[in-house]
């Protein structure tokens, strides 16, 4: 009980700002390997994990498309990482392309780039800088929650 | 004396943090549970799960390492424990990871590994609870340039059946890959390639050779077609014999603008390999619906073959409908069918108000399931993008074969959400199924409907901090999460999750 009291307080004490993402690497739809910074944008990217199973990721992705479009050649990037395994892998490029995305969809079928940034559900959205410093964090989707997005990323923007 | 090395070695770690480009980061998860499981003995047990995750990175240099503690009065069943390990280089081509990583071949027909974060695991049998992951441990190394990609991996996966307090710990990875794959592009729009693999099982003398033919193009007018083929190379090549080890999988998909389709086979014969360390596509839709994602046909590697369809067509203004027909026949000792249709429909009334509502209809030879049909209802009310109201209504009723009367399921939940941070919901199920309505301690058959409540609060701290709290009970059963499917148990009590990511 001592090691985990002490842990979870040199934990506190060592948190600071969003810890730097790496330059992962995942096959996109059309079978090609990229990277992270090949994809990442001038100024912000959002990149949004979400599966093909899941009901509010559905929701969610016309909003991003709608915002990609909005902040498209402002800087702002989006990736979008289906965290499907092998059993729906199928399906990913399809259901994507039905509800209109145009932004590059990288396949974490192992959740290995999932784990790597301490998502545990999906959808969520992550917004990181220049500096490739997560600069927000938000899991799971209601209808509404895109206008705090949006207000995130005009604020990201903004600095 | 570990406690106290693995705490050195973590304020070495953050020390070295703070002088240089290097980063310490991770996530943390706390799970305590007052309660028990139906039926069972080890009444009103307290138990506490804690997984922590390290990262440290420094230029092309990763180190990770998990800790996992369970804690319960029954002393036999503690255990503390770095129960994943890895250091990982990465370069512009190369990719090197030592101790424990996730590796794939192909679509998994021979080798899939995988990670469901935030899942905690508990079998029936060991009552000990612990991350549910397989992973290898051992070496791999990956390497890529414009034109081909190759990986080469020598590991033990993991069984993860075994719990981590299950001693020695090579008991959990009795199973022995080495494999090499190759991938080469042809044109920026095909590519092929193959993989060979040998694996040993402890105890078991010599080795099984596999090769692995695959490829991917995307072909003209959005057409996009993947093919693999695996077998076990003492078999005759292709031949598709009954005594032969193979698994054929292909699956074509297409798109044009809001319409979009996938058609999917598979032929397995005889390719449960080693611990189950493959896990060829099932094929099989993943629902999300409690009452069809409990029922979900379970593949039999030993022998099945079948085909899914399924489409999706979203319309202006935000409806939607989504369409899958699957079938599978299993030859083992009898010839047994499933087949499954299922439509779903999404009506997008207006900016704050969505109906939804499915229908689904199978049958599961192999399970003794008859005439399964189920149906919902769910409606989502937003109140000015400040409160959000979520009604699902679920029923599901089917003959087993050896009960004469339908089984039939129940599921409601009201769930009500103050944007962004609290989501208050109830969840109510029951069943009049023989085998959930039976008390096993029991020789009489008990038929009488059995019923199960139970409410969550999830509260958003911060951007690092979820709490969740669950009180009542929860019916368990089959789960798939990922593609992955699992058995989860009852459970009435309290439970309390904490996230933390740092």
């Amino acid at each position: 009980m001592k090691f985990l009291v002490s842990l979870l307080l040199l934990i506190a004490v060592g948190s600071n700002a969003g810890p730097k993402v790496y330059n992962f690497r995942l096959k996109n739809l059309n079978n090609n390997t990229v990277s992270y910074k090949e994809l990442k944008g001038e100024k912000l990217t959002v990149i949004d994990f979400w599966a093909t199973w899941c009901k509010p990721c559905v929701r969610s992705i016309p909003k991003l498309v709608e915002m990609h479009n909005e902040f498209s050649g402002k800087g702002v990037h989006f990736i979008g990482i289906s965290v499907d395994g092998p059993r729906n892998l199928a399906k990913v490029k399809p259901f994507a392309k039905s509800l209109g995305v145009d932004y590059p969809v990288l396949l974490d079928t192992e959740n290995e780039v999932m784990q790597r940034l301490r998502v545990q559900s999906v959808p969520t959205l992550l917004i990181i800088n220049s500096n490739d410093e997560v600069v927000y964090f938000t899991e799971g989707y209601v209808p509404g929650e895109e206008k705090l997005i949006r207000k995130e990323i005009l604020k990201h923007l903004d600095q | 004396m570990k406690h106290r090395i693995l705490f050195i070695s973590i304020g070495f770690l953050f020390s070295c943090a703070g002088k240089s480009m290097a980063q310490i980061y991770g996530d943390n998860t706390f799970e305590f549970q007052y309660g028990n499981l139906p039926y069972k003995k080890n009444r009103n047990l307290t138990t506490s799960y804690d997984q922590l995750n390290l990262f440290y990175d420094q230029n092309n240099i990763s180190l990770f390492g998990r800790i996992e503690q369970f804690m319960t009065p029954i002393r036999k069943r503690n255990y503390f424990d770095l129960t994943q390990k890895r250091v990982e280089y990465q370069d512009k081509q190369f990719d090197i990871r030592i101790g424990n990583f996730y590796e794939t071949i192909g679509r998994g027909l021979l080798l899939r590994s995988y990670e469901i974060p935030g899942s905690v695991y508990e079998d029936d049998f060991y009552r000990t609870r612990y991350a549910f992951y397989r992973d290898l441990e051992g070496v791999t190394i990956d390497y890529k340039n414009s034109w081909m990609e190759t990986k080469v991996l020598r590991g033990r996966p993991l069984y993860n059946i075994y719990p981590p307090d299950i001693k020695p710990d090579s008991l959990r990875r009795p199973d022995l890959t080495e494999a090499v794959q190759s991938n080469f592009y042809l044109t920026q729009d095909v590519s092929i390639g193959g993989a060979i693999m040998r694996s040993h099982s402890d105890g078991v003398p010599g080795y099984h050779d596999f090769g692995d033919l695959m490829f991917d193009a995307n072909l003209p007018m959005q057409f996009q077609l993947f093919g693999e083929y695996t077998f076990d190379t003492k078999g005759k090549f292709s031949s598709f014999r009954k005594k032969d080890s193979y698994a054929l999988y292909t699956g074509l998909n297409y798109y044009h603008d809001s319409f979009g389709l996938s058609l999917e086979y598979k032929n397995y014969n005889k390719f449960r390999l080693g611990s189950g360390y493959n896990d060829p596509p099932s094929l099989i839709k993943e629902h999300t619906y409690p009452v069809l994602n409990r029922s979900t046909h379970v593949l039999e590697t030993s022998n099945e073959t079948g085909f899914q369809f399924e489409f999706y067509y979203n319309f202006d203004g935000g409806h939607s409908i989504t369409g899958n027909y699957t079938t599978a026949t299993n030859k083992v000792s009898n010839t047994f069918h499933y087949w499954e249709y299922f439509l779903e429909g999404s009506y997008k009334v207006n900016e704050y108000l969505t109906l939804k509502s499915f229908a689904d209809y199978a049958q599961d030879e192999l399970k003794g399931e008859k005439h399964r049909f189920s149906a919902g209802f769910t409606t989502e009310k937003n109140f000015n993008y400040e409160w959000n109201i979520i009604l699902d209504l679920e029923y599901q009723t089917f003959r087993r074969s050896f009960d004469p009367n339908r089984a039939e399921n129940y599921y409601g939940s009201l769930s009500v959400t103050s944007i962004p941070n609290i989501t208050v919901s109830a969840v109510f199920e029951a069943s009049t199924d023989v085998q959930l309505t039976d008390d096993p301690r029991t020789a009489a058959i008990e038929t009488k409907t059995r019923t199960w409540l139970g409410g969550n609060i999830r509260y958003k701290i911060s951007q690092s901090n979820t709490l969740d709290v669950f009180a009542g009970k929860r019916r368990g059963g089959p789960a798939c999460t990922s593609g992955i499917c699992y058995e989860i148990l009852d459970f009435e009590g309290v439970e309390v999750r904490f996230s933390t990511r740092f």
